[in-house]
């Protein structure tokens, strides 16, 4: 009831083509009687960097994996933008029993999930970069360079070789980040990707993090604390009982610190390479 | 006791001198083995990833059959295989009983619901964000499923190498189905019933070496997997 | 991995349970007070004999009788080594060693009944009406028909090999089938197979009305079948039940048993002519 009030009053910053990346409509979600979700609506446009805030449990999680095409929702629909001459098709996943062998998925519609604590394959770390590129086929020497790529983004090149397996939490959510990153996504969606690291850890991945969003990617992160980091953050989505409440933009912009005002992430003001944390 | 040892020389003698009759046993055991679980392995391990993966009604039903399955004695399985390929059975025209595919068939049988079971219990194991981080970086079904079968592939050794070793020293539905004839399907175990029932032990002896010593070498691999298996 | 040892775990736990239903069984059998063990050719169970005379010297004698059906060769072997108290075999040679060697003694013949040659209606070795086994042998050899052999040392089987001991065989050839098991089973493996084989005429008549098979040679003299019965040496192994096993193989021989013999049929036909003095 809130939530609507405050859905339709608020005109979230809108990308170039206007369209959004992805709608949500009337989406409910139950474990056994327990109703989990019950989202009205919900507009994720490309570009933008949202804070999903919620108690632990409120289902942030469940509801990522449900936008990334991974989870299953009971009722209501979810368009991708490239469904838009197709809208009326609602995609009714309730019937869809063997729904794990469609083979459109999230990433057709450029958008990415990660785990908070990210899984990487019992392989290399260059193969766990190049494993989304190897899903698309692409050519091995095509793979190398942009699997290169990745890896100076990521400041992990000492690791290429390691197995994953044996690496750090830390350095896991950074090559996860780099796997996402060499798929070139519309939208991420992290789970608390900093939650449980140490201040060094913390302070890599955000820079990370910062990096991608100002490279224009789309961004949900989630996060238990209430607290957003302003300096990047566009729009705020409270989870509370299942409903989604959207901060307005005057809340937001109050808690915003003033040194901070002029870097909004829309302006995509230069961040200085923090080479030195990495 | 002296009784026992003498047997025991003859025996290693008899694998030592190349004895046809022995080789040709061992031969037939291997052969027929090996083809049956090279085919039951792909489909168990096909059925126990979409029992892992998909949720669909009758899921429960179909897990807790084959397990229901894996309890069934192979001297059952041989019996409803006699009955079905047996000339008055319905698949009688085929000729199969006491050949061969008839042999293969019942040890697929046997193997196929242990392979799920544990083939299931392995996927079951790996963790559920391996799938979700195949399929949002966009792998599909069968990638992810192959990605998947890496993830957990000591767990699935461990469960092909138990099935190898059922239907290795299983003795029930082969002599039933096999029907024991020499350089056909006398395998392993059917010869050392049949020797057993002669009264000639050295060759009972010498077969069971060569069984002992392959299901020693099987476990000594299962628990090898096992242990890789949980450095992670 | 978990879920693989709590398999494993689910099936150790199972062990002690079953060990001790296997003691509780193998205590129940022990608990019976006087038994008799004989071992006997698979040939002589099947045909029903044994279950047709056995109750009346069980009542007579207020013994049990436990039978042990196996082939000729381990029969024999099994009487060597003690675990029986008498056998009732049909090998004649291998019975004479057996005696010769000190494991049995007192050897009576008890009576016989023949070996009958069976093959497929369309007789593809033309041996149907011969009255010579080992021509029907040889014709069946050299029309490279399948023939289903015993395989298992049994009294069968070594009443086969000395048929096919004038006649030249590979001992590799592909017609010829070593099946390794019981008369009933080799009936049903020579029915799938469409293949002869040689069979006791008790078992051929308790499996003729399953079986596609047809009776094609009989009446050689060499396909003659005697059985007797031999006591386990009592000066081997004291402890046997020699006592009841005397009375067991005295009673075969008396007039009144080797009537019930000449009366049992099977199918309508009398299958064993008692031959004991």
């Amino acid at each position: 009831m809130k939530s609507n009030l405050f859905l339709q009053s608020v005109s979230p910053v809108k990308t170039a083509d206007d369209l959004p990346l992805l709608k949500v409509r009337g989406l409910t979600k139950r474990y056994g009687q327990k109703q989990i979700l019950d989202i009205d609506k919900l507009d994720l446009y490309a570009g933008q960097a949202v804070l999903l805030s919620g108690k632990n449990g409120a289902g942030k999680s469940t509801l990522m994996k449900i936008l990334a095409g991974i989870e299953r929702y009971n009722e209501g629909s979810l368009y991708y933008k490239e469904d838009r001459n197709k809208e009326d098709q609602a995609r009714h996943q309730r019937f869809l029993q063997f729904s794990f062998l469609r083979k459109k998925l999230s990433l057709s519609n450029g958008i990415i999930y990660l785990h908070q604590h990210p899984f990487l394959f019992d392989i290399s770390v260059r193969d766990n970069l190049a494993y989304g590129l190897k899903c698309q086929r692409m050519a091995k020497k095509q793979q190398a360079q942009i699997v290169q790529k990745a890896l100076n983004w990521s400041g992990l090149e000492h690791l290429a070789d390691r197995n994953a397996k044996t690496l750090s939490g830390g350095e896991m959510q950074r090559i996860a980040l780099a796997r996402a990153w060499v798929l070139d996504p519309k939208l991420l969606l992290l789970d608390e990707p900093t939650a449980n690291m140490d201040t060094e850890s913390r302070e890599q991945t955000s820079f990370l993090i910062r990096r991608l969003i100002n490279q224009g990617t789309g961004v949900v992160i989630c996060s238990h604390e209430t607290k957003p980091d302003n300096r990047l953050i566009d729009r705020v989505l409270h989870l509370d009982n299942g409903k989604l409440i959207e901060s307005s933009r005057a809340e937001l912009n109050q808690t915003r610190s003033p040194d901070n005002e002029t870097s909004l992430p829309k302006t995509r003001a230069a961040i200085k390479p923090c080479k030195d944390l990495l | 006791m002296g009784d026992l040892t003498q047997t025991s020389l003859e025996a290693l003698l008899l694998l030592v001198t190349g004895d046809t009759e022995l080789w040709s046993i061992i031969r037939v055991s291997f052969s027929t083995t090996l083809k049956a679980i090279l085919l039951a392995t792909p489909v168990a391990f096909l059925i126990s990833f979409i029992l892992s993966i998909a949720r669909f009604p009758g899921r429960w039903f179909l897990i807790s059959l084959f397990n229901t399955l894996l309890g069934v004695p192979t001297v059952i399985v041989g019996l409803l295989l006699y009955l079905l390929l047996s000339r008055s059975g319905p698949f009688g025209d085929l000729r199969l009983l006491f050949t061969e595919p008839a042999m293969i068939l019942g040890q697929i049988l046997i193997a196929l619901p242990l392979l799920v079971a544990m083939g299931l219990a392995a996927f079951e194991g790996a963790d559920r964000r391996a799938w979700e981080t195949t399929r949002t970086l966009g792998a599909g079904p069968v990638r992810a499923m192959l990605t998947l079968m890496y993830e957990v592939r000591f767990g699935l050794a461990a469960a092909g190498t138990a099935a190898y070793g059922r239907i290795i020293s299983e003795v029930g539905c082969a002599m039933m189905v096999g029907g024991n004839i020499l350089n056909y399907t006398r395998t392993i175990p059917t010869a050392i019933a049949l020797e057993t029932s002669k009264g000639e032990f050295a060759q009972g002896i010498a077969l069971g070496m060569v069984l002992l010593l392959l299901a020693l070498g099987l476990n000594f691999g299962v628990s090898i997997m096992q242990r890789r298996g949980e450095i992670y | 991995m978990k879920h693989l040892e709590h398999l494993v775990y689910k099936i150790i736990k199972a062990i002690p349970l079953t060990a001790l239903l296997c003691s509780l069984l193998l205590v129940g059998i022990s608990a019976h007070a006087a038994t008799l063990r004989l071992a006997t050719t698979t040939s002589t169970y099947n045909s029903g004999l044994l279950d047709y005379l056995i109750p009346d010297f069980e009542q007579h004698q207020g013994t049990q009788v436990q039978v042990i059906a196996v082939g000729t060769g381990k029969a024999l072997r099994m009487g060597q080594s003690g675990d029986v108290d008498l056998v009732l075999v049909h090998a004649p040679k291998a019975e004479i060693q057996f005696v010769a060697q000190g494991h049995g003694v007192d050897r009576i013949g008890i009576m016989y009944n023949d070996f009958v040659i069976i093959g497929p209606p369309s007789d593809p070795a033309q041996v149907k009406n011969l009255k010579n086994a080992t021509e029907a042998l040889s014709r069946i050899a050299a029309s490279q028909s399948l023939f289903v052999s015993r395989g298992d040392d049994s009294g069968t089987h070594k009443k086969e090999r000395s048929l096919w001991k004038d006649i030249t065989r590979p001992r590799e050839s592909i017609w010829y089938r070593e099946a390794g098991q019981g008369m009933g089973k080799v009936l049903q493996i020579s029915n799938e197979l469409d293949a002869y084989t040689l069979v006791d005429r008790g078992t051929w008549l308790a499996y003729k009305n399953k079986l596609n098979l047809k009776l094609l040679v009989e009446g050689d003299k060499r396909l003659h079948n005697p059985y007797s019965v031999i006591r386990v040496n009592p000066e081997k192994y004291a402890d046997l039940n020699h006592k009841d096993a005397m009375a067991f193989s005295r009673w075969l021989a008396s007039a009144e048993v080797q009537q019930k013999i000449a009366e049992f049929k099977v199918a309508g036909e009398q299958l064993f002519v008692p031959s004991a003095d």
